[in-house]
């Protein structure tokens, strides 16, 4: 059975360049080109990811985003232009599973709809917990990082925001959603940690800091875990 | 200048009193005490000093009444005949009644001296306070603050409630944020009514002088900025009325600089604004005609030729469209996020930032263009993290290297150092050293190295410079020993690093 794929854009030229690349993947593509004809769409069946543009005519997705997160798990990509850091991060903290700044092109998008349909459903299934990339294995489950072979030591709390990163591996994770779950609730504000943290982090298991290989920075959004 | 409360007035009278008392009964002691070696003459003159004394240092009824006590207790026990209130003979007649002259008319000089004196150190006081309230208005950075200024500085001279407050535009008050608002409507009314006459109001001021307070408008008639109130006054008080003028004038000569300052402020970005987005226009239309043709002709070849053309061919103009598209792209990128720069009204999102996750992000960004991984990074361990805008500097770097691998072959370096109190960021290339004639407009919109050559980024150094001014930071090019082209981003650091501790 092939995949199905919501698509909510309401700029013709993008609409047709995802939908016809994505169904030579194999993709039925489903198309909306309004919050209110996206919300009618849902209703009548229910796709297996759904990809939301930002700046819509009747609406910011926000709305859409927690309309489908009251009932569902299944994974949201945000297309966004640059600079709409604000709005973009907005939509991940409310729910989004990732998201795609514009312009992009085709082998972009199938890699992210690839890690997010592979995170699909983790908070029934079990959580990912193991990682592996270029000489660098993580087993959350026993709690050894190894670099080539050789085990990494990492302090508890260079240890959890690792972790935090492992269990949404290939997805952005923002700043508010790594301080939170990381440092606790009442710290969403104090980036300046994750700055320091990270940068601990990756004297430690990247060969050049300056050009990281596993811990990917998403700038003004947040950071995410290599996964190619 | 502060009347003391009812209870410290007693308290003062009966020190008043016990001194008086105890001034004659030293003046009689010392008089027995010498009595074998002095004449009364010089009796008398003790009574004389007690007299100078007391008036100096209490109130003039006090001192009246020294004056009194002392002439009757010189003839109570000097005068013959002693220990009684009589007189036996006239020249002892005369001696005290000169007394009680001469301690009268020392009583009342003294008294004057004292007046004279306490007003001298008032005015002193008062023109300190001037002079403070004026250095102060000069550091104050908002109408608000002046306002809180004067505020302060009347209620430092004056006894009873002040009010003051901003005239907004439409006429009406506008109080101090930290400060009540609840005002009396015959307070309101009173400082509405003066700011229309654009006069004091009150008693000696000669209108109004039924009130029991004064207004003072701040400003004159077309340039009214507010009023202030000072409640419970003395009618009597003339150089504490022109005291409070002085100051309310004061306020409303800065408040009205201000204003000036903030209107041709208001003028001027607007004036740059208009320019910058007429230059835009103009430039943009230029700039995006090449790339949009070129995709163009690539796009319908493919279209009404592509059986004909081989697949070499075909890939070629499939990377035009691609490279073409791209550089649209940025172009666009760039223009929007310069006209947002030069738009005042949009502030930075700063935060705190790692230099090393800026560097690291934009190389993970270039590398696709950089197949011949031209590009090194140096970024020394352990620098201190910058307070800007994350997404502004990546666009920065992205621009200088963007510039650095169109126009140069052979390797560039990125190097980022923290010394003298700033953080540095460089690219240096080997390039051909950009023309002396070019780098005086090498950050001005639309000047390009090159025409003939690849595709300028345009405004590629224009959006770098108004992203280092809008950081309050420095961007320079230098001649690089050795041949090339150093490009050098310096942001001052800011004092405090935020707290790292371990939560």
């Amino acid at each position: 059975m092939s995949l199905h794929l919501l698509l909510v854009e309401d700029d013709r030229e993008i609409r047709t360049m995802v939908q016809t690349s994505l169904s030579v993947e194999g993709f039925e593509v489903q198309t909306a080109v309004s919050l209110s004809e996206a919300r009618a769409l849902l209703q009548h069946r229910l796709p297996d990811v759904v990809l939301l543009d930002l700046g819509l005519p009747d609406g910011d997705g926000l709305e859409l985003v927690l309309h489908i997160r009251k009932q569902h798990t299944l994974p949201i990509l945000i297309i966004s232009a640059r600079h709409q850091e604000a709005q973009k991060i907005t939509l991940l903290d409310a729910g989004a599973d990732d998201y795609l700044a514009k312009p992009f092109s085709v082998g972009e998008l199938m890699a992210r709809i690839r890690v997010a349909l592979r995170h699909r459903g983790t908070s029934l299934a079990a959580a990912v917990t193991e990682h592996a990339l270029d000489g660098l294995n993580i087993d959350l489950g026993l709690r050894t990082i190894r670099l080539h072979g050789e085990p990494v030591h990492l302090t508890p709390t260079e240890f959890k925001l690792l972790a935090r990163l492992v269990r949404s591996a290939g997805r952005v994770v923002t700043h508010r959603q790594l301080l939170a779950d990381v440092w606790g609730a009442e710290f969403t504000e104090h980036t300046h940690y994750l700055r320091l943290y990270m940068g601990q982090l990756r004297a430690k298991i990247e060969r050049d800091p300056a050009e990281p290989r596993h811990l990917l920075t998403e700038t003004g959004v947040g950071y995410r875990l290599a996964v190619t | 200048m502060k009347l003391p409360d009812k209870t410290l007035q007693n308290q003062f009278a009966w020190r008043a009193w016990a001194l008086v008392v105890a001034l004659l009964a030293a003046a009689t002691g010392f008089g027995f005490l010498w009595e074998p070696h002095v004449s009364l003459a010089s009796q008398a003159m003790l009574y004389v000093l007690a007299v100078v004394i007391a008036s100096y240092t209490l109130e003039p009824l006090a001192s009246v009444a020294c004056a009194l006590g002392a002439v009757t207790a010189f003839n109570f026990f000097f005068v013959p005949p002693r220990w009684t209130f009589e007189v036996d003979n006239q020249q002892n007649l005369i001696s005290l009644v000169t007394l009680l002259v001469v301690a009268l008319v020392v009583s009342r000089l003294a008294a004057d001296l004292r007046q004279k004196t306490a007003s001298a150190h008032l005015s002193a006081s008062r023109a300190r306070q001037m002079q403070s309230l004026s250095a102060a208005l000069a550091e104050a950075a908002s109408p608000q603050a002046m306002l809180g200024l004067g505020q302060a500085a009347l209620a430092q001279a004056f006894d009873g409630p002040i009010a003051i407050a901003l005239r907004s535009e439409d006429g009406a008050l506008v109080f101090p944020d930290d400060l009540p608002q609840e005002l009396a409507p015959t307070v309101r009314d009173g400082m509405l009514t003066c700011m229309r006459e654009a006069a004091p109001l009150g008693p000696g001021t000669g209108r109004w002088p039924g009130l029991n307070a004064w207004y003072i408008p701040l400003g004159l008639a077309t340039q009214m900025q507010g009023a202030a109130c000072i409640q419970h006054i003395s009618a009597a008080d003339q150089a504490g009325r022109e005291h409070a003028v002085a100051l309310c004038g004061l306020l409303a000569q800065a408040l009205w600089r201000m204003k000036l300052a903030a209107d041709m402020q208001a003028a001027q970005s607007q004036a740059q604004r208009q320019q910058v987005q007429s230059t835009f226009l103009a430039a943009i239309s230029h700039d995006l005609r090449t790339p949009l043709a070129a995709v163009l002709g690539a796009a319908s070849a493919l279209q009404s030729q592509g059986d004909k053309l081989g697949a070499t061919q075909q890939h070629a103009l499939q990377d035009s469209i691609i490279r073409e598209a791209r550089y649209l792209s940025s172009l666009t990128e760039n223009t929007l996020q310069l006209l947002q720069l030069t738009n005042a009204a949009q502030p930075l999102r700063r935060s705190w930032e790692s230099m090393e996750e800026v560097v690291g992000a934009v190389l993970g960004r270039m590398r696709p263009r950089d197949l011949l991984h031209r590009i090194t990074a140096k970024v020394p361990q352990g620098l201190p993290l910058v307070e800007a805008d994350p997404v502004l500097l990546a666009q920065l770097l992205d621009n200088l290297l963007d510039n650095a691998l169109k126009y140069s072959d052979g390797p560039i370096t990125v190097v980022v150092s923290s010394a003298a109190g700033a953080m540095h960021l460089s690219v240096k290339d080997r390039g051909a050293e950009i023309a002396p004639e070019v780098r005086v407009q090498l950050f001005q919109p639309y000047a390009r190295g090159d025409q003939g050559g690849p595709h300028g980024s345009g405004l590629g150094l224009a959006l770098c410079l108004a992203i280092a001014t809008a950081h309050g930071a420095d961007l320079n090019w230098m001649a690089r020993p050795g041949g090339g082209n150093h490009f050098r981003f310096s942001l001052p650091l800011s004092v405090a690093q935020p707290i790292s501790e371990e939560a």
